[in-house]
């Protein structure tokens, strides 16, 4: 096990090469005149344009810029984010844990409704639970996200009040910065659990509502469409029988025996949805105002913030190495015939 | 091996032959296939004893798994009891509440499957499927159930029992998983065995460990014992009767040993002529001709008739009921009393 896990992350350092080299080439594709714009804010400045590509050699070859970007990175700079107005290893450090959170109570929302009504739709095949969960599903796979994100934003927020959009309210932000509060983690549910303060716990809470459903749905649909046919071809199995003929109760047969081989496929799923979700939440932040490091890529790209936008893809990339490294690790946890060796 | 001796199996010793433990009458399973009815068993009465083995034997398709699964009520969807009765120490079991039922299954009833791999849950340890019967049952703590099952893998031969008890089906043999389902549905000394072809996905030498710890367990605990298979000399091996099953009726219901020495309907002869045997010398082996007939495909007559080289007209016109005689049951018109 633990040579496997050793093995795996020897693979990280080759990934990330294969990755941020891709993405350095294409930006060469700039000149390095547009490159170099972004640090020179008043336009009366123009001359010192060719000051800012001399002192970081924008005009070299790639592979020795390249070779310069990845020495910094080793040393733990990754440069400084204009967009961001800070360097971008300070941005990913502020803004990545409450993408991690919101990812986090989606996936665990996802799990959580995804396994109960795909397992009674399975349960009550073709009953009313069934043709419900079904049609939910439908639904939520065929609404796309932005429209949702509006339409939720439109009622819970505009109509109704109830949830408002951005990572937390001015008050808390008060809170947040005004030295009482200790920072722990960097996530701020965590955080606010720790510093025993209740009030900023629910706070950040109810701002994560609105993007962690929106982000649901269609994974939701996904996972009842997949726990129900896993549960399906389950419950059709020679050890359900025997578990029945045992004399044990009906909930058990379902839940114990059927259920543990049914969540199988269901944890791979969900393992790459959160992978997905933690690059990938780009469109909810940007409708939520989300403080996330999803903002943070998309404010980059337009801004041709090239540091960030390695930066960015620079974590994006170790986090599916150890995604992927977790989620195998979890199977072994569930399923007794995977060993990691 | 006194655990097997419970307070309630004893002295089964004195009263072998007394009242049966398990009487199904007129038990009919029809299946339901594009919205039409299929009828798979027509009518089967027996009488199990206590102690005795009764073998089930028949072709594929003849209806003896199903009548297995019925009688612990284990049919799937879409089949359905479409009459009859099964009465199991004077209960009726298909006017059993889901509650009592429970009780009944793997206490009372239990059974073995076929395919013992498939049969366990890949992903639960031997010790707990094992625990989890005992526990459905009786009210016992963890740490005694624990003890019990290792005593259980002991007495089915597993060496090495407190350590495999943690471990999972995919580490055991398929004869080493079949020893686990006997432990499993011997744990609470049931008073009904169902074994459904239990030593049919295994290899011969097996089969022989498996029949003989069967066997051996059986005579312990006196539990009576339905063995369902498709192979006779096994049923010649192991059982005390034999019922001869074919398309869904029972053809011919004889001790064993008068059923294999004499036996009196013609498909039973064609069964037994077919075996193959070390002693003969044949070009070919004599099989019955033809195919057994499609389960809902409807004969007027006798099913066997239309492989039968003694069949006559009133074979295929009418079907024959059971003849008694000298208490053997055989359904052929050609037994008919005059």
């Amino acid at each position: 096990m633990l040579r496997y896990i050793l093995r795996r992350l020897l693979l990280l350092p080759l990934v990330i090469l294969g990755v941020t080299f891709l993405l350095f080439f294409l930006t060469q594709r700039l000149s390095p005149e547009m490159r170099a714009s972004l640090y020179v804010k008043d336009p009366r400045q123009m001359g010192s344009l060719e000051e800012v590509i001399r002192k970081y050699g924008l005009r070299d070859n790639v592979f020795k810029q390249y070779g310069r970007w990845l020495s910094n990175v080793a040393r733990g700079d990754l440069g400084y984010s204009p967009s961001a107005n800070m360097p971008v290893a300070r941005a990913i450090k502020e803004y990545l844990p409450a993408t991690i959170q919101l990812a986090f109570v989606t996936i665990l929302l996802v799990v959580f409704f995804g396994v109960w009504f795909g397992s009674s739709s399975a349960v009550h095949k073709d009953k009313w639970q069934d043709i419900a969960a079904r049609m939910f599903s439908v639904g939520g796979f065929s609404l796309p996200i932005f429209v949702l994100g509006l339409l939720l934003l439109m009622i819970f927020y505009g109509k109704l009040g109830w949830f408002a959009p951005g990572g937390y309210s001015f008050q808390t932000d008060m809170v947040i910065h005004g030295g009482a509060f200790k920072t722990y983690t960097g996530f701020l549910l965590v955080d606010a659990l720790l510093n025993g303060n209740m009030r900023v716990f629910g706070d950040v809470l109810s701002h994560l509502v609105l993007p962690a459903v929106t982000l649901c749905i269609g994974s939701f649909a996904l996972m009842v469409r997949v726990m129900r046919s896993s549960m399906l071809e389950e419950l059709n199995k020679d050890y359900v029988r025997t578990a029945r003929a045992k004399g044990l109760p009906e909930t058990a047969v379902v839940y114990k025996h059927a259920g543990k081989n049914a969540i199988i496929p269901v944890i791979t799923l969900a393992s790459i949805q959160f992978i997905r979700l933690l690059g990938g939440t780009v469109i909810v932040e940007t409708i939520f105002d989300y403080p996330g490091i999803g903002r943070f890529g998309v404010l980059a790209a337009q801004q041709l913030d090239i540091a960030g936008i390695l930066g960015f893809s620079l974590m994006v990339a170790v986090l599916f190495v150890i995604g992927n490294l977790l989620s195998d690790i979890l199977y072994t946890a569930v399923d007794p015939r995977i060993r990691l060796d | 091996m006194a655990f097997w001796r419970t307070g309630r199996i004893g002295n089964w010793y004195n009263n072998t032959m007394a009242a049966p433990v398990l009487t199904v009458r007129e038990l009919r399973v029809d299946f339901t296939v594009d919205k039409r009815t299929v009828p798979v068993l027509r009518g089967l009465s027996y009488t199990l004893e206590k102690g005795r083995i009764l073998a089930v034997v028949g072709e594929s398709g003849s209806g003896k798994t199903v009548h297995a699964l019925s009688l612990l009520r284990l049919l799937p969807p879409c089949a359905d009891i479409a009459g009859g009765e099964i009465v199991f120490n004077g209960q009726d079991l298909l006017s059993l509440s889901p509650s009592a039922l429970r009780d009944v299954r793997g206490n009372k009833i239990s059974m073995i499957f076929q395919d013992p791999s498939s049969s366990l849950n890949p992903v639960l340890t031997i010790g707990e499927q094992l625990e989890e019967t005992l526990r459905a049952h009786r009210k016992i703590s963890r740490e005694e159930a624990r003890r019990q099952a290792a005593h259980l893998l002991t007495s089915v031969g597993i060496a090495d029992a407190e350590k495999r008890l943690g471990e999972y089906p995919f580490q055991f043999s398929g004869g080493m998983c079949q020893r686990v389902m006997i432990a499993m549905a011997l744990a609470l000394s049931p008073d009904v065995l169902i074994a459904d072809e239990p030593t049919t996905a295994l290899d011969v030498t097996i089969q022989a460990q498996i029949l003989g710890l069967m066997k051996a367990l059986q005579q312990a605990a006196g539990t009576a014992v339905i063995f369902i298979t498709h192979n006779l000399a096994l049923a010649a091996q192991i059982a005390d009767d034999v019922l001869v099953l074919y398309a869904g009726l029972c053809m011919e219901k004889a001790p064993a040993k008068e059923l294999f020495s004499n036996p009196l309907h013609p498909y039973t002869q064609g069964l037994l002529n077919s075996l193959a045997s070390l002693s003969q010398t044949c070009e070919e082996l004599p099989a019955i001709a033809g195919n057994p007939p499609v389960p809902g495909e409807n004969l007027p007559g006798c099913p066997f008739a239309p492989r039968c080289n003694k069949a006559f007209d009133k074979c295929r016109a009418c079907l024959p009921p059971l003849f008694e005689k000298n208490g053997r049951q055989v359904r052929c018109w050609l037994e008919e009393p005059k």
